[in-house]
């Protein structure tokens, strides 16, 4: 077996989801407050990924992120190669899978911190920012890591976009879940299965993990 | 800082810097090519030491990347008007095209009983599903739907037809039992039958293939469809990886390339149809 594409696979969805779990912990932060104005649009503009058809958020980073976009020949002109069809490409697509996982489970995270603790806080001194990263973020700590976590093994698993915007270029962008594709379609399945195995077992093994933190957190 | 300091590095610190370890050529094939220039790609490999990498699909998505700007060296159509095409939208080369092989159809059945003895027989409700490529992207796929047509049961078989992809899926479909027969490439099949002498091109008559359980294939007489003229291109604007893209497009047009090619199933440029009969 090829273990290339696995490799390329975790690497790109480590990336993903640390950009992910920064981002997505700021946004569940941000969507907690309740005078933010129009928050449940964004909450449901970010949230939408998880349910749109991997065509059409493949369409619309080829038309944000694409060769004709202003960002995609800005950056072009930079690095002096294109978002689309290279790994930036395979990592933005795996971004776009693992981003909702965090900022869903964030918001749920931090909506159940008793405000208690960070006005008593507040009372004794702490500013904003002292109080949310000494006092609520560790109080949430568990639900944003299981979003993390949740977020890590969907952008592991991510086909549709990546095969869009990314294309299937061994060693660049063919991840995981493409190579399998590859190899089903040219009857190599004994190649495919070493990494249907593996992909099984990370989404299993992570989920039952995502459960047991959750369930323990709910119960302290 | 030490975590941004990390992701970067993860993001680019293990691609190679520009002019150290030199990036694979490479090379965006139809998907007929993909038993075939699996050997040519390993012939490239051990002739110039350098790696090269391989992606298949069907031509029209190939070509519609590489206009978008997909990165690839090589472009190796299963048909001719969408090398013009890429060349048309300014990046392949025209004074690289290069037509190396003419492609052939085939119906294939995982079991050779199934196969039926003319393509007029695809009408006998037995057939519940008969896969192709889809004709709108896939150049085999159109020449199957050409087929069907001239053999004038194309309106009766439309509903049962199922589009693949590529004409490497349409095999899987057939090879996983989900469709009694397929139209693939005959280069996909001629794998199951290594060293089998190539049927005529105008024979008609059922083959069984070679090994186990290679399943069992039919030539579609040229006759039915339009020619299917496959040719190459080299893509991209950096001098050295042309050179590099031009000498995988030769080894393709070399004696050893045409000998592998012709394995295949495939006719040559230079070969007329009348000749092979």
């Amino acid at each position: 077996m090829d273990y290339l594409p696995l490799l390329l696979s975790f690497r790109i969805a480590i990336v993903a989801t640390l950009l992910a779990a920064v981002l997505g912990t700021l946004l569940g932060a941000l969507l907690r407050s309740p005078r933010l104005f129009g928050r449940d649009l964004l909450d449901a503009l970010i949230t939408a990924p998880i349910v749109l058809p991997p065509t059409v958020l493949g369409y619309y980073v080829l038309v944000a992120l694409g060769r004709s976009s202003r960002i995609g020949q800005a950056y072009e002109a930079l690095t002096g190669s294109s978002i689309v069809f290279t790994t930036t490409g395979a990592t933005i697509a795996a971004f776009i899978g693992a981003l909702p996982m965090v900022v869903k489970s964030a918001r749920a995270a931090f909506e159940g911190v008793d405000r208690v603790y960070v006005e008593a806080a507040r009372t004794l001194g702490a500013s904003p920012l002292r109080a949310f990263v000494t006092v609520e973020l560790p109080l949430a700590a568990r639900g944003i890591i299981a979003g993390t976590m949740l977020g890590f093994a969907r952008s592991l698993g991510d086909f549709g976009v990546t095969l869009m915007v990314a294309g299937d270029i061994p060693g660049e962008t063919q991840t995981a879940a493409l190579a399998i594709y590859d190899a089903i379609q040219a009857g190599r399945e004994r190649d495919a299965l070493g990494m249907i195995l593996i992909l099984s077992a990370v989404a299993i093994g992570l989920l039952y993990a995502v459960t047991k933190l959750t369930r323990s957190s709910g119960e302290r | 800082m030490k975590a941004a300091c990390a992701l970067l590095l993860l993001l680019f610190g293990c691609r190679p810097a520009p002019g150290t370890a030199p990036e694979p050529l490479r090379v965006a094939a139809a998907a007929d090519l993909s038993l075939a220039f699996e050997e040519i790609g390993a012939l490239y490999r051990a002739e110039t030491g350098q790696s090269l990498s391989l992606s298949f699909g069907s031509t029209g998505l190939l070509a519609k990347q590489i206009s978008e700007g997909g990165p690839f060296d090589v472009f190796a159509a299963a048909n001719v008007s969408f090398v013009d095409q890429v060349i048309g939208a300014g990046r392949c080369d025209a004074s690289t095209k290069t037509m190396y092989a003419v492609g052939r159809v085939a119906l294939w059945s995982r079991d050779p009983a199934l196969l039926p003895a003319r393509i007029e027989d695809l009408k006998e409700p037995r057939f519940r599903r008969v896969a192709l490529a889809n004709p709108e992207h896939a150049p085999y796929g159109k020449a199957a739907e050409e087929a069907l047509r001239a053999a004038g049961i194309y309106e009766e078989l439309k509903p049962r037809l199922v589009y693949a992809e590529n004409v490497r899926q349409a095999w899987q479909f057939a090879e996983s039992g989900n469709v009694e027969v397929a139209f693939v490439a005959l280069s996909l099949v001629r794998s199951n039958a290594v060293g089998e002498a190539v049927a005529p091109t105008g024979a008609s008559t059922p083959q069984a293939a070679g090994q186990g359980s290679g399943g069992a294939s039919l030539v579609i007489p040229t006759e039915l469809h339009r020619r299917i003229d496959q040719a190459m291109a080299v893509c991209g604007s950096d001098p050295g990886r042309q050179a590099a893209g031009k000498r995988f497009v030769e080894l393709v047009s070399s004696d050893r390339g045409r000998a592998i090619m012709r394995r295949y199933g495939f006719l040559l440029p230079g070969e007329s149809l009348a000749e092979i009969r």
